[in-house]
């Protein structure tokens, strides 16, 4: 039987799989949570989503390192021995970020058809082209410079160190900023009653915060 | 703070963290989503990006 990677906890803390009906597959110092998984078959939209909720009912138990979606295993033997090669770096990782959650801050443009897409709709003249393609040039250098902008408020809103902060600006048309901070739980009330009176104070960007998760964006080996 | 207008956008958030975040122990199957596959047999994990799964057709 294949087994998928669910997330890895501190062996002391590997009896949570019991209660969520997973495996464990246990090193020294830590443990990996694994689910049954018939590779046969191709994963969708609820695959993905099952996924997290396995994740986030670990991580309601106990600190744990979220694995990528997609690690598939022949059998506990072959996870056992891929972990064991890892095992100094995970056990470092989770007694630095396992107990830390991650809150997804997200600012969408509300005019997000302000910057048209490509389009091949032939320009009536090379006057009209040219003209075209300087105003999406000129658009996209604000947005970017607003997205600066609007990251700046962000990280003076969350006072968290830099390390536990991550953030790319402008990654799709429709976004801003994507941001990632890793907060203690007890700080989270806080940091979202700042960041939702920050949201009322950009009148051009819709912020959304989820979480919170388990540290998937700083949670990265390998 | 959530608006209609930009629902889409905590769930490809959260697609983008389930897909490229979190520890890698490299697999040794192939797994695919919407018919991308991710994880190639003897080579390091391969991960499609948001934008590759929506490209492919996926409702997400």
């Amino acid at each position: 039987m294949t087994f998928l990677l669910r997330a890895i906890v501190a062996t002391d803390d590997a009896e949570v799989a019991a209660e969520l009906g997973l495996t464990v597959v246990p090193a020294t110092a830590v443990a990996a949570l694994a689910s049954p998984w018939d590779a046969t078959g191709a994963a969708g939209e609820a695959e993905l989503l099952d996924h997290h909720r396995v994740i986030q009912a670990i991580f309601g138990r106990v600190p744990c390192l979220p694995a990528r979606f997609g690690s598939v295993f022949a059998d506990v033997d072959a996870l056992r021995a891929r972990l064991g090669l890892r095992e100094d770096v995970l056990a470092s990782q989770l007694a630095r970020l396992g107990h830390r959650c991650e809150l997804a801050i997200t600012c969408a443009w509300r005019d997000s058809g302000v910057i048209a897409p490509a389009t091949n709709v032939p320009a009536q003249s090379g006057r009209a082209y040219l003209e075209r393609g300087v105003a999406r040039a000129r658009t996209q250098k604000e947005r970017q410079h607003r997205a600066d902008e609007i990251v700046a408020r962000l990280l003076g809103q969350l006072a968290v160190e830099p390390a536990f902060v991550r953030h790319r600006t402008c990654p799709r048309p429709a976004v801003a900023v994507s941001m990632s901070a890793l907060v203690t739980r007890d700080a989270i009330d806080e940091i979202n009653s700042r960041l939702e009176r920050l949201g009322a104070q950009l009148p051009d960007v819709t912020t959304v915060v989820q979480g919170p998760w388990a540290p998937y964006t700083f949670a990265v080996s390998e | 703070m959530r608006e209609a207008a930009t629902l889409d956008v905590p769930l490809v958030e959260l697609v983008d963290r389930l897909l490229n975040r979190g520890v890698v122990l490299t697999g040794e199957l192939t797994i695919s989503v919407a018919g991308v596959d991710l994880v190639y047999l003897g080579l390091s994990v391969v991960l499609s990006s948001v934008e590759t799964i929506r490209g492919a057709g996926a409702e997400i």
